[in-house]
Protein backbone atom coordinates (compact mmCIF):
# COMPACT_ATOMS: atom_id res chain seq x y z
CA UNK A 1 0.00 0.00 0.00
CA UNK A 2 1.48 3.53 -0.52
CA UNK A 3 2.44 6.02 1.88
CA UNK A 4 -1.16 7.92 0.58
CA UNK A 5 -3.08 5.39 1.25
CA UNK A 6 -2.10 5.33 5.02
CA UNK A 7 -1.98 9.19 5.61
CA UNK A 8 -5.80 9.09 3.83
CA UNK A 9 -6.82 5.72 5.81
CA UNK A 10 -5.59 7.63 8.80
CA UNK A 11 -7.30 10.59 8.68
CA UNK A 12 -11.00 8.78 8.15
CA UNK A 13 -10.42 6.62 10.98
CA UNK A 14 -9.70 9.73 13.18
CA UNK A 15 -12.42 11.34 11.41
CA UNK A 16 -15.19 8.63 12.13
CA UNK A 17 -13.55 8.16 16.09
CA UNK A 18 -14.28 11.80 16.28
CA UNK A 19 -17.99 12.45 15.08
CA UNK A 20 -20.20 11.59 17.74
CA UNK A 21 -21.84 9.23 15.48
CA UNK A 22 -19.34 6.34 15.87
CA UNK A 23 -20.33 6.81 19.68
CA UNK A 24 -23.48 6.34 19.17
CA UNK A 25 -23.02 3.25 16.92
CA UNK A 26 -20.62 1.45 19.24
CA UNK A 27 -22.67 1.94 22.48
CA UNK A 28 -25.84 0.64 20.43
CA UNK A 29 -23.93 -1.80 18.72
CA UNK A 30 -22.68 -2.99 22.41
CA UNK A 31 -26.03 -3.09 23.52
CA UNK A 32 -27.61 -5.15 20.68
CA UNK A 33 -25.43 -7.76 21.48
CA UNK A 34 -25.55 -8.18 24.82
CA UNK A 35 -28.78 -8.23 24.54
CA UNK A 36 -28.67 -11.09 21.91
CA UNK A 37 -26.48 -13.10 24.02
CA UNK A 38 -28.47 -13.08 26.60
CA UNK A 39 -31.58 -14.38 24.31
CA UNK A 40 -28.70 -17.23 23.40
CA UNK A 41 -27.69 -18.17 26.54
CA UNK A 42 -31.81 -17.86 27.82
CA UNK A 43 -32.44 -20.11 24.56
CA UNK A 44 -29.55 -22.81 25.41
CA UNK A 45 -31.15 -22.60 29.25
CA UNK A 46 -34.43 -23.69 27.69
CA UNK A 47 -32.47 -27.05 26.99
CA UNK A 48 -31.87 -26.47 23.29
CA UNK A 49 -28.86 -29.20 22.58
CA UNK A 50 -28.57 -29.15 18.50
CA UNK A 51 -27.68 -25.49 18.38
CA UNK A 52 -24.28 -23.92 19.32
CA UNK A 53 -24.20 -20.28 21.03
CA UNK A 54 -22.64 -18.82 17.72
CA UNK A 55 -25.35 -20.20 15.42
CA UNK A 56 -27.96 -18.95 17.63
CA UNK A 57 -26.27 -15.52 18.00
CA UNK A 58 -25.53 -14.75 14.12
CA UNK A 59 -28.87 -16.04 13.56
CA UNK A 60 -31.08 -13.69 15.60
CA UNK A 61 -32.96 -11.42 13.40
CA UNK A 62 -32.53 -7.78 15.06
CA UNK A 63 -28.41 -7.86 15.33
CA UNK A 64 -29.17 -7.80 11.31
CA UNK A 65 -31.46 -5.03 11.36
CA UNK A 66 -29.04 -3.04 12.47
CA UNK A 67 -26.78 -4.21 10.81
CA UNK A 68 -28.60 -2.68 7.72
CA UNK A 69 -28.97 0.44 9.37
CA UNK A 70 -25.88 1.00 11.36
CA UNK A 71 -23.87 0.97 7.86
CA UNK A 72 -26.07 3.47 6.22
CA UNK A 73 -25.02 5.37 8.86
CA UNK A 74 -21.25 4.91 8.74
CA UNK A 75 -21.01 5.74 4.96
CA UNK A 76 -23.47 8.54 4.39
CA UNK A 77 -20.79 11.28 5.38
CA UNK A 78 -17.39 9.50 3.49
CA UNK A 79 -17.77 11.43 0.21
CA UNK A 80 -21.22 13.55 0.79
CA UNK A 81 -19.67 15.89 3.33
CA UNK A 82 -16.59 16.68 1.18
CA UNK A 83 -18.68 18.00 -1.77
CA UNK A 84 -20.65 19.32 0.57
CA UNK A 85 -18.11 21.57 2.51
CA UNK A 86 -15.40 21.43 -0.37
CA UNK A 87 -12.96 19.51 1.30
CA UNK A 88 -13.28 17.15 -1.66
CA UNK A 89 -11.13 20.08 -3.54
CA UNK A 90 -8.72 20.74 -1.63
CA UNK A 91 -8.03 16.76 -1.11
CA UNK A 92 -8.12 16.08 -4.87
CA UNK A 93 -5.77 18.96 -5.66
CA UNK A 94 -3.03 16.93 -3.52
CA UNK A 95 -0.73 14.39 -5.55
CA UNK A 96 -2.94 11.34 -4.64
CA UNK A 97 -4.83 8.69 -6.71
CA UNK A 98 -8.74 8.74 -7.17
CA UNK A 99 -8.02 5.05 -6.09
CA UNK A 100 -6.42 5.70 -3.15
CA UNK A 101 -8.87 8.15 -2.16
CA UNK A 102 -11.91 5.58 -2.28
CA UNK A 103 -9.61 2.71 -1.01
CA UNK A 104 -9.07 4.89 2.01
CA UNK A 105 -12.23 5.53 2.78
CA UNK A 106 -13.45 2.13 2.15
CA UNK A 107 -10.82 0.88 4.44
CA UNK A 108 -11.75 3.50 7.43
CA UNK A 109 -15.11 2.61 7.62
CA UNK A 110 -14.27 -1.07 7.38
CA UNK A 111 -11.69 -0.67 10.48
CA UNK A 112 -14.50 1.22 12.76
CA UNK A 113 -17.21 -1.73 11.76
CA UNK A 114 -15.07 -4.09 12.80
CA UNK A 115 -14.33 -2.26 15.93
CA UNK A 116 -18.17 -2.58 16.37
CA UNK A 117 -17.95 -6.51 16.85
CA UNK A 118 -15.11 -6.28 19.25
CA UNK A 119 -17.88 -6.17 22.02
CA UNK A 120 -19.46 -9.16 20.78
CA UNK A 121 -16.13 -11.16 21.09
CA UNK A 122 -15.86 -10.17 24.36
CA UNK A 123 -19.27 -11.55 25.07
CA UNK A 124 -18.46 -14.81 23.80
CA UNK A 125 -15.24 -15.15 26.13
CA UNK A 126 -16.91 -13.95 29.11
CA UNK A 127 -19.19 -17.07 28.61
CA UNK A 128 -16.38 -19.35 28.22
CA UNK A 129 -14.93 -18.26 31.21
CA UNK A 130 -18.98 -18.46 33.09
CA UNK A 131 -19.33 -21.78 32.18
CA UNK A 132 -15.84 -22.49 32.85
CA UNK A 133 -15.65 -23.54 29.08
CA UNK A 134 -18.10 -26.92 29.30
CA UNK A 135 -18.10 -26.69 25.40
CA UNK A 136 -14.83 -25.99 23.96
CA UNK A 137 -14.70 -22.99 21.61
CA UNK A 138 -14.83 -24.55 17.98
CA UNK A 139 -13.02 -22.23 16.63
CA UNK A 140 -13.56 -23.28 13.03
CA UNK A 141 -17.13 -22.08 12.95
CA UNK A 142 -16.17 -19.28 14.98
CA UNK A 143 -13.61 -18.13 12.40
CA UNK A 144 -16.31 -18.52 9.28
CA UNK A 145 -19.14 -16.80 11.31
CA UNK A 146 -16.49 -13.52 11.75
CA UNK A 147 -15.15 -14.06 7.97
CA UNK A 148 -19.26 -13.80 7.04
CA UNK A 149 -19.64 -10.57 8.66
CA UNK A 150 -16.49 -8.74 7.20
CA UNK A 151 -17.62 -9.91 3.83
CA UNK A 152 -21.23 -8.72 4.50
CA UNK A 153 -19.80 -5.91 5.69
CA UNK A 154 -17.83 -4.83 2.81
CA UNK A 155 -20.52 -4.96 0.34
CA UNK A 156 -22.67 -3.22 2.59
CA UNK A 157 -20.00 -0.74 2.77
CA UNK A 158 -19.16 -0.33 -0.52
CA UNK A 159 -22.62 -0.05 -1.62
CA UNK A 160 -22.92 2.46 1.08
CA UNK A 161 -19.24 4.53 -0.10
CA UNK A 162 -21.23 4.33 -3.98
CA UNK A 163 -24.12 6.00 -3.09
CA UNK A 164 -22.29 8.78 -0.89
CA UNK A 165 -20.95 10.07 -4.30
CA UNK A 166 -24.15 10.33 -5.60
CA UNK A 167 -25.34 12.97 -3.59
CA UNK A 168 -23.93 16.29 -1.49
CA UNK A 169 -26.64 15.38 0.84
CA UNK A 170 -25.99 13.11 3.57
CA UNK A 171 -29.48 12.06 4.02
CA UNK A 172 -30.22 11.64 0.79
CA UNK A 173 -26.96 9.43 0.15
CA UNK A 174 -28.20 7.23 3.42
CA UNK A 175 -31.53 6.91 2.07
CA UNK A 176 -30.23 5.63 -1.03
CA UNK A 177 -27.72 2.84 0.64
CA UNK A 178 -30.33 2.18 3.03
CA UNK A 179 -32.65 0.94 0.54
CA UNK A 180 -30.17 -1.12 -1.94
CA UNK A 181 -29.10 -2.86 1.59
CA UNK A 182 -32.73 -3.64 2.45
CA UNK A 183 -33.54 -4.71 -1.12
CA UNK A 184 -30.20 -7.46 -0.66
CA UNK A 185 -31.15 -8.97 2.48
CA UNK A 186 -34.71 -8.91 2.17
CA UNK A 187 -34.69 -10.25 -1.58
CA UNK A 188 -33.19 -13.67 0.13
CA UNK A 189 -36.07 -14.96 1.78
CA UNK A 190 -37.91 -15.15 -1.17
CA UNK A 191 -36.58 -18.69 -1.16
CA UNK A 192 -38.66 -19.86 0.99
CA UNK A 193 -41.09 -18.95 -1.36
CA UNK A 194 -40.07 -19.70 -5.15
CA UNK A 195 -40.46 -22.98 -6.12
CA UNK A 196 -38.51 -22.98 -9.30
CA UNK A 197 -34.94 -24.87 -8.50
CA UNK A 198 -32.78 -22.43 -10.77
CA UNK A 199 -34.29 -19.40 -9.14
CA UNK A 200 -33.61 -20.83 -6.04
CA UNK A 201 -30.21 -21.47 -6.70
CA UNK A 202 -29.45 -18.07 -7.37
CA UNK A 203 -31.25 -16.91 -4.18
CA UNK A 204 -29.25 -18.30 -2.04
CA UNK A 205 -25.87 -16.62 -3.80
CA UNK A 206 -27.81 -13.35 -1.69
CA UNK A 207 -29.47 -15.68 0.98
CA UNK A 208 -27.25 -13.20 3.46
CA UNK A 209 -29.26 -15.12 6.72
CA UNK A 210 -29.00 -18.46 5.25
CA UNK A 211 -24.93 -18.46 4.32
CA UNK A 212 -24.46 -16.79 7.70
CA UNK A 213 -26.26 -19.90 9.71
CA UNK A 214 -23.90 -22.61 7.08
CA UNK A 215 -20.83 -20.66 8.25
CA UNK A 216 -21.86 -20.54 12.16
CA UNK A 217 -22.05 -23.85 11.54
CA UNK A 218 -18.66 -24.85 10.47
CA UNK A 219 -19.96 -25.33 6.85
CA UNK A 220 -17.43 -23.53 4.17
CA UNK A 221 -19.12 -22.48 0.56
CA UNK A 222 -16.96 -20.59 -1.37
CA UNK A 223 -19.59 -19.45 -3.28
CA UNK A 224 -21.01 -16.25 -0.93
CA UNK A 225 -16.97 -15.35 -0.58
CA UNK A 226 -16.79 -14.93 -4.34
CA UNK A 227 -20.19 -13.23 -4.40
CA UNK A 228 -19.30 -10.97 -1.11
CA UNK A 229 -16.08 -9.77 -2.97
CA UNK A 230 -16.69 -9.14 -6.43
CA UNK A 231 -20.15 -7.32 -5.38
CA UNK A 232 -17.67 -4.95 -3.32
CA UNK A 233 -14.79 -4.84 -5.89
CA UNK A 234 -18.27 -3.86 -8.47
CA UNK A 235 -19.36 -0.67 -6.26
CA UNK A 236 -16.02 0.31 -5.51
CA UNK A 237 -15.59 0.36 -9.30
CA UNK A 238 -18.59 2.37 -10.09
CA UNK A 239 -17.77 4.59 -7.09
CA UNK A 240 -14.53 5.69 -9.18
CA UNK A 241 -16.75 6.04 -12.51
CA UNK A 242 -18.89 8.62 -10.81
CA UNK A 243 -16.07 10.48 -8.56
CA UNK A 244 -14.27 10.69 -12.12
CA UNK A 245 -16.80 13.62 -13.17
CA UNK A 246 -16.33 15.45 -9.67
CA UNK A 247 -19.82 17.10 -9.55
CA UNK A 248 -22.79 16.22 -7.51
CA UNK A 249 -25.84 16.96 -7.54
CA UNK A 250 -27.61 18.89 -4.37
CA UNK B 1 4.75 28.10 -16.09
CA UNK B 2 1.29 28.02 -17.23
CA UNK B 3 0.06 27.22 -21.12
CA UNK B 4 -3.14 27.47 -21.92
CA UNK B 5 -4.89 27.06 -25.46
CA UNK B 6 -8.83 27.57 -26.64
CA UNK B 7 -9.84 26.15 -22.93
CA UNK B 8 -13.73 25.30 -22.61
CA UNK B 9 -15.67 24.16 -20.22
CA UNK B 10 -19.55 23.07 -20.39
CA UNK B 11 -21.16 22.44 -17.50
CA UNK B 12 -25.03 20.87 -17.88
CA UNK B 13 -26.27 24.75 -17.62
CA UNK B 14 -23.88 25.70 -20.34
CA UNK B 15 -20.61 27.04 -20.90
CA UNK B 16 -18.57 28.87 -18.27
CA UNK B 17 -15.46 28.86 -20.10
CA UNK B 18 -15.12 29.77 -23.73
CA UNK B 19 -12.24 28.84 -25.54
CA UNK B 20 -9.75 31.34 -23.53
CA UNK B 21 -6.01 31.18 -23.99
CA UNK B 22 -3.28 32.50 -21.93
CA UNK B 23 0.09 31.91 -20.31
CA UNK B 24 1.99 32.79 -17.53
CA UNK B 25 5.69 32.68 -17.40
CA UNK B 26 8.17 32.38 -14.27
CA UNK B 27 8.42 34.13 -11.82
CA UNK B 28 5.27 36.59 -12.78
CA UNK B 29 2.46 37.20 -10.20
CA UNK B 30 -0.55 37.82 -12.01
CA UNK B 31 -3.72 38.82 -11.32
CA UNK B 32 -7.20 37.18 -12.69
CA UNK B 33 -9.72 39.60 -12.30
CA UNK B 34 -13.35 39.18 -13.33
CA UNK B 35 -17.10 39.93 -11.61
CA UNK B 36 -18.55 36.74 -10.32
CA UNK B 37 -19.32 34.31 -12.08
CA UNK B 38 -16.96 34.78 -14.78
CA UNK B 39 -15.43 31.49 -14.93
CA UNK B 40 -12.30 32.40 -12.47
CA UNK B 41 -12.83 29.24 -10.09
CA UNK B 42 -13.99 27.25 -12.93
CA UNK B 43 -10.75 28.07 -14.95
CA UNK B 44 -8.39 27.51 -11.74
CA UNK B 45 -9.99 23.83 -11.03
CA UNK B 46 -9.09 22.95 -14.16
CA UNK B 47 -5.52 24.24 -14.28
CA UNK B 48 -5.37 22.39 -10.56
CA UNK B 49 -6.28 19.11 -12.60
CA UNK B 50 -9.27 19.31 -9.87
CA UNK B 51 -12.24 19.43 -12.98
CA UNK B 52 -11.11 17.80 -15.83
CA UNK B 53 -11.69 20.67 -19.39
CA UNK B 54 -14.13 20.13 -21.51
CA UNK B 55 -11.95 20.87 -24.41
CA UNK B 56 -8.18 22.83 -24.99
CA UNK B 57 -4.28 21.82 -24.50
CA UNK B 58 -2.99 23.02 -20.74
CA UNK B 59 0.41 22.64 -19.79
CA UNK B 60 1.12 23.68 -15.74
CA UNK B 61 4.59 23.60 -14.36
CA UNK B 62 6.19 21.57 -16.99
CA UNK B 63 3.63 18.59 -17.31
CA UNK B 64 0.28 18.55 -19.61
CA UNK B 65 -3.39 18.25 -18.23
CA UNK B 66 -4.84 15.76 -17.60
CA UNK B 67 -2.09 12.78 -18.95
CA UNK B 68 0.54 14.07 -15.79
CA UNK B 69 -2.12 15.10 -13.26
CA UNK B 70 0.29 14.18 -10.70
CA UNK B 71 2.96 15.54 -11.70
CA UNK B 72 0.91 18.86 -11.83
CA UNK B 73 -0.59 18.95 -8.10
CA UNK B 74 2.69 17.48 -7.05
CA UNK B 75 3.98 21.22 -8.66
CA UNK B 76 1.75 23.53 -7.41
CA UNK B 77 0.40 25.10 -3.60
CA UNK B 78 -3.72 25.67 -4.56
CA UNK B 79 -5.41 27.32 -2.45
CA UNK B 80 -9.46 27.09 -3.29
CA UNK B 81 -12.43 29.67 -2.82
CA UNK B 82 -13.35 29.75 0.59
CA UNK B 83 -10.55 27.42 2.16
CA UNK B 84 -11.85 23.89 2.65
CA UNK B 85 -10.59 22.41 5.59
CA UNK B 86 -11.36 19.59 7.70
CA UNK B 87 -12.48 21.15 11.12
CA UNK B 88 -11.39 18.18 13.72
CA UNK B 89 -8.17 18.86 12.87
CA UNK B 90 -5.70 20.77 15.01
CA UNK B 91 -3.88 23.13 12.55
CA UNK B 92 -0.39 21.80 13.14
CA UNK B 93 -1.92 18.17 12.73
CA UNK B 94 -3.53 19.44 9.14
CA UNK B 95 -0.27 20.40 7.76
CA UNK B 96 1.49 17.67 8.43
CA UNK B 97 -1.35 15.61 7.43
CA UNK B 98 -1.38 17.59 3.80
CA UNK B 99 2.87 17.93 3.96
CA UNK B 100 1.92 13.71 3.76
CA UNK B 101 0.26 13.58 1.31
CA UNK B 102 2.30 16.04 -0.75
CA UNK B 103 4.99 13.59 -0.26
CA UNK B 104 7.29 15.70 1.57
CA UNK B 105 10.04 13.79 2.87
CA UNK B 106 9.82 11.82 6.26
CA UNK B 107 12.32 13.70 7.77
CA UNK B 108 11.75 16.79 6.38
CA UNK B 109 7.88 17.25 7.55
CA UNK B 110 8.13 18.81 10.89
CA UNK B 111 11.11 21.10 9.81
CA UNK B 112 8.57 21.95 6.61
CA UNK B 113 5.13 22.34 8.98
CA UNK B 114 7.25 24.85 11.37
CA UNK B 115 8.40 26.42 8.26
CA UNK B 116 5.48 27.71 7.06
CA UNK B 117 3.92 28.25 10.57
CA UNK B 118 6.11 31.16 10.91
CA UNK B 119 5.80 32.06 7.51
CA UNK B 120 1.63 32.06 7.89
CA UNK B 121 1.68 33.84 10.98
CA UNK B 122 0.40 30.74 12.37
CA UNK B 123 2.76 29.79 15.49
CA UNK B 124 0.52 30.77 17.95
CA UNK B 125 -2.09 28.71 16.93
CA UNK B 126 -0.70 25.93 16.02
CA UNK B 127 -2.23 23.94 18.66
CA UNK B 128 -5.99 24.99 18.02
CA UNK B 129 -8.30 23.50 16.72
CA UNK B 130 -9.36 24.45 13.49
CA UNK B 131 -13.02 24.72 13.38
CA UNK B 132 -12.21 27.41 16.75
CA UNK B 133 -10.37 30.05 14.19
CA UNK B 134 -11.49 32.81 12.95
CA UNK B 135 -11.64 33.38 8.87
CA UNK B 136 -8.52 35.19 8.61
CA UNK B 137 -6.42 32.56 10.75
CA UNK B 138 -8.23 29.77 8.44
CA UNK B 139 -7.11 31.87 5.46
CA UNK B 140 -3.53 31.62 6.15
CA UNK B 141 -3.73 27.77 7.25
CA UNK B 142 -5.35 27.76 3.68
CA UNK B 143 -2.13 29.45 1.92
CA UNK B 144 -0.01 27.22 4.68
CA UNK B 145 -1.17 24.23 3.03
CA UNK B 146 -0.71 25.72 -0.46
CA UNK B 147 2.97 26.09 0.79
CA UNK B 148 3.92 22.99 2.78
CA UNK B 149 5.67 21.20 0.01
CA UNK B 150 7.01 24.09 -1.44
CA UNK B 151 5.44 24.16 -4.87
CA UNK B 152 7.44 26.85 -7.83
CA UNK B 153 3.72 28.27 -8.77
CA UNK B 154 0.83 28.96 -6.15
CA UNK B 155 -2.80 29.41 -7.60
CA UNK B 156 -4.97 31.17 -5.24
CA UNK B 157 -8.84 31.73 -5.81
CA UNK B 158 -10.10 34.76 -4.13
CA UNK B 159 -7.87 34.37 -1.30
CA UNK B 160 -8.53 37.55 0.82
CA UNK B 161 -12.68 37.36 0.36
CA UNK B 162 -14.04 37.40 3.45
CA UNK B 163 -11.60 39.14 5.19
CA UNK B 164 -11.44 42.46 7.28
CA UNK B 165 -9.19 45.43 5.90
CA UNK B 166 -6.61 44.70 8.63
CA UNK B 167 -6.26 41.34 7.97
CA UNK B 168 -6.52 41.83 3.60
CA UNK B 169 -3.59 43.91 3.98
CA UNK B 170 -1.68 41.95 5.99
CA UNK B 171 -2.08 38.63 3.87
CA UNK B 172 -1.70 40.88 0.32
CA UNK B 173 2.08 41.61 2.28
CA UNK B 174 2.26 38.21 2.37
CA UNK B 175 1.64 37.24 -0.91
CA UNK B 176 3.66 39.91 -2.16
CA UNK B 177 6.63 38.45 -0.02
CA UNK B 178 5.79 35.31 -1.42
CA UNK B 179 5.76 36.06 -5.40
CA UNK B 180 9.62 37.14 -4.63
CA UNK B 181 10.94 33.82 -5.40
CA UNK B 182 7.83 32.59 -6.66
CA UNK B 183 5.61 32.23 -9.68
CA UNK B 184 1.35 33.30 -8.79
CA UNK B 185 -1.84 32.98 -10.61
CA UNK B 186 -4.44 34.70 -8.07
CA UNK B 187 -8.35 35.21 -8.53
CA UNK B 188 -9.96 38.18 -7.48
CA UNK B 189 -13.04 40.43 -7.94
CA UNK B 190 -11.46 43.50 -6.50
CA UNK B 191 -9.05 45.90 -8.74
CA UNK B 192 -7.03 47.32 -5.99
CA UNK B 193 -5.43 43.84 -4.88
CA UNK B 194 -4.34 43.37 -8.40
CA UNK B 195 -2.91 46.92 -8.36
CA UNK B 196 -0.94 46.32 -5.33
CA UNK B 197 -0.01 42.89 -5.67
CA UNK B 198 0.25 41.80 -9.56
CA UNK B 199 2.89 42.81 -11.98
CA UNK B 200 -0.10 41.76 -14.96
CA UNK B 201 -3.70 41.28 -15.09
CA UNK B 202 -5.77 38.66 -16.94
CA UNK B 203 -9.13 40.47 -17.13
CA UNK B 204 -11.81 37.19 -17.75
CA UNK B 205 -15.58 38.26 -18.36
CA UNK B 206 -18.32 35.62 -18.60
CA UNK B 207 -15.85 33.13 -19.66
CA UNK B 208 -14.07 35.48 -22.15
CA UNK B 209 -10.58 36.39 -21.25
CA UNK B 210 -11.22 40.77 -22.67
CA UNK B 211 -7.42 41.59 -21.60
CA UNK B 212 -4.32 40.59 -20.83
CA UNK B 213 -1.40 43.33 -20.27
CA UNK B 214 0.61 45.26 -17.70
CA UNK B 215 -1.14 47.20 -15.50
CA UNK B 216 0.09 50.32 -16.98
CA UNK B 217 -0.55 49.23 -20.15
CA UNK B 218 -4.41 48.61 -19.48
CA UNK B 219 -4.38 51.98 -17.60
CA UNK B 220 -3.10 53.30 -20.88
CA UNK B 221 -6.24 51.51 -23.03
CA UNK B 222 -8.58 53.86 -21.59
CA UNK B 223 -7.23 57.27 -20.93
CA UNK B 224 -4.60 58.74 -19.28
CA UNK B 225 -6.46 60.51 -16.75
CA UNK B 226 -8.22 63.76 -16.17
CA UNK B 227 -6.10 67.06 -15.21
CA UNK B 228 -7.62 69.46 -12.46
CA UNK B 229 -6.64 73.05 -12.79
CA UNK B 230 -7.53 76.42 -10.92
CA UNK B 231 -6.37 79.22 -12.55
CA UNK B 232 -7.23 83.00 -12.45
CA UNK B 233 -8.69 83.88 -15.69
CA UNK B 234 -11.98 84.70 -17.92
CA UNK B 235 -13.67 81.44 -17.69
CA UNK B 236 -15.27 81.24 -21.02
CA UNK B 237 -12.14 81.93 -22.85
CA UNK B 238 -9.94 79.54 -20.95
CA UNK B 239 -12.18 77.20 -21.28
CA UNK B 240 -12.41 77.64 -25.34
CA UNK B 241 -8.22 77.80 -25.13
CA UNK B 242 -8.31 74.44 -23.35
CA UNK B 243 -9.93 72.49 -25.83
CA UNK B 244 -8.47 73.91 -28.87
CA UNK B 245 -5.27 71.66 -27.79
CA UNK B 246 -4.78 69.27 -29.80
CA UNK B 247 -4.87 66.03 -27.68
CA UNK B 248 -7.71 67.45 -25.25
CA UNK B 249 -10.87 65.44 -25.45
CA UNK B 250 -12.94 67.79 -23.32
CA UNK B 251 -13.30 70.19 -20.70
CA UNK B 252 -15.46 70.55 -17.66
CA UNK B 253 -15.98 73.89 -15.65
CA UNK B 254 -16.08 72.70 -12.15
CA UNK B 255 -16.50 75.31 -9.84
CA UNK B 256 -15.74 79.38 -9.92
CA UNK B 257 -14.03 81.01 -6.41
CA UNK B 258 -14.27 84.67 -7.15
CA UNK B 259 -12.20 85.34 -9.76
CA UNK B 260 -10.33 81.53 -9.61
CA UNK B 261 -12.30 79.32 -11.70
CA UNK B 262 -11.30 75.35 -11.63
CA UNK B 263 -11.45 72.74 -15.05
CA UNK B 264 -11.40 69.20 -15.42
CA UNK B 265 -9.23 68.35 -18.52
CA UNK B 266 -9.64 64.89 -19.81
CA UNK B 267 -6.90 63.54 -22.62
CA UNK B 268 -7.58 61.98 -25.76
CA UNK B 269 -7.13 58.16 -25.13
CA UNK B 270 -3.44 57.39 -24.63
CA UNK B 271 -2.37 60.66 -24.47
CA UNK B 272 -0.76 62.44 -21.80
CA UNK B 273 -1.57 66.59 -21.62
CA UNK B 274 -0.03 67.80 -18.95
CA UNK B 275 2.92 69.45 -21.13
CA UNK B 276 0.60 71.06 -23.63
CA UNK B 277 -1.81 71.94 -20.27
CA UNK B 278 1.46 73.31 -18.44
CA UNK B 279 2.55 75.05 -21.89
CA UNK B 280 -0.50 76.84 -22.26
CA UNK B 281 -0.90 77.78 -18.90
CA UNK B 282 2.73 79.65 -19.01
CA UNK B 283 2.16 81.29 -22.69
CA UNK B 284 -1.76 83.12 -21.48
CA UNK B 285 0.30 83.46 -17.81
CA UNK B 286 -2.76 82.68 -16.04
CA UNK B 287 -1.88 82.53 -12.23
CA UNK B 288 -2.31 78.88 -11.22
CA UNK B 289 -2.84 77.42 -7.64
CA UNK B 290 -3.99 73.90 -8.30
CA UNK B 291 -3.10 71.37 -10.71
CA UNK B 292 -3.64 67.84 -10.21
CA UNK B 293 -3.92 64.31 -12.31
CA UNK B 294 -6.00 61.90 -11.25
CA UNK B 295 -4.60 58.59 -11.91
CA UNK B 296 -5.98 56.52 -14.76
CA UNK B 297 -7.89 54.45 -12.75
CA UNK B 298 -7.67 50.63 -13.04
CA UNK B 299 -11.14 50.44 -12.22
CA UNK B 300 -12.20 52.33 -15.37
CA UNK B 301 -10.79 50.08 -17.01
CA UNK B 302 -12.32 47.11 -15.84
CA UNK B 303 -15.64 48.56 -16.00
CA UNK B 304 -15.71 49.46 -19.50
CA UNK B 305 -13.85 45.58 -20.48
CA UNK B 306 -16.45 43.97 -18.78
CA UNK B 307 -19.80 45.77 -19.34
CA UNK B 308 -22.70 44.37 -21.08
N1 LIG C 1 -20.50 22.80 -10.75
C1 LIG C 1 -21.12 23.66 -11.59
N2 LIG C 1 -22.18 23.25 -12.30
C2 LIG C 1 -22.80 24.09 -13.16
N3 LIG C 1 -22.46 25.37 -13.36
C3 LIG C 1 -21.41 25.86 -12.67
C4 LIG C 1 -20.69 25.03 -11.74
N4 LIG C 1 -19.70 25.76 -11.20
C5 LIG C 1 -19.80 26.99 -11.75
N5 LIG C 1 -20.82 27.06 -12.62
C6 LIG C 1 -21.20 28.23 -13.44
O1 LIG C 1 -20.10 28.62 -14.22
C7 LIG C 1 -19.96 30.03 -14.25
C8 LIG C 1 -18.59 30.44 -13.76
O2 LIG C 1 -18.45 30.15 -12.38
P1 LIG C 1 -17.12 30.37 -11.57
O3 LIG C 1 -16.01 29.77 -12.32
O4 LIG C 1 -17.34 29.89 -10.19
O5 LIG C 1 -16.98 31.96 -11.58
P2 LIG C 1 -16.08 32.91 -10.69
O6 LIG C 1 -15.15 32.10 -9.88
O7 LIG C 1 -15.39 33.80 -11.68
O8 LIG C 1 -17.01 33.70 -9.83
C9 LIG C 1 -21.09 30.60 -13.38
O9 LIG C 1 -22.11 31.03 -14.23
C10 LIG C 1 -21.52 29.43 -12.55
O10 LIG C 1 -22.88 29.51 -12.28
MG1 LIG D 1 -14.96 31.99 -7.88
Amino acid sequence: MTRAFWTLWKREAGAILLSPIAWVLLTCMALINGFSFSQCVAYLGQGVRELTVMQIYFYIFHFWFLLIILVPILTMRLFSEEYKTGTIEMLLTAPVRDGDVILSKFAGALSFYLLLWIPSLLGLAVFQIVTHNAVPVAWIPLGLSYLMVTLVGMLYLSIGLFTSVLSKNQAVSAMLSFTIIALLFFTGFLSYLVRDPGWREVLTYIFTLEQMRSFSAGQFDSRPVVFYLSGTVFFLCLTQRVMANRTLKG
Amino acid sequence: MIRVENLTKKYAGGEAVRGISFSVEKGEVVGFLGPNGAGKSTTMRILTGFLPATDGQIEVAGAKLPEESLLVRQRIGYMPENVPLYPEMRVEEFLEYRGRLKRVARKDITERVGLVLDQCGLSDVRKKIIATLSKGFRQRVGLADALIHNPPLLILDEPTAGLDPHQIRSFRELIKDLGRDRTILLSTHILSEVEMVCGRAIIINRGKIEASDTLANLAKRVQSGALQIEVKADPVGAREKLAKLSEVGGVVELNRVGEWVSFEVTALPGKDIRGEVDGLIKRENWPLRDFRREKARLEDVFVELTQE
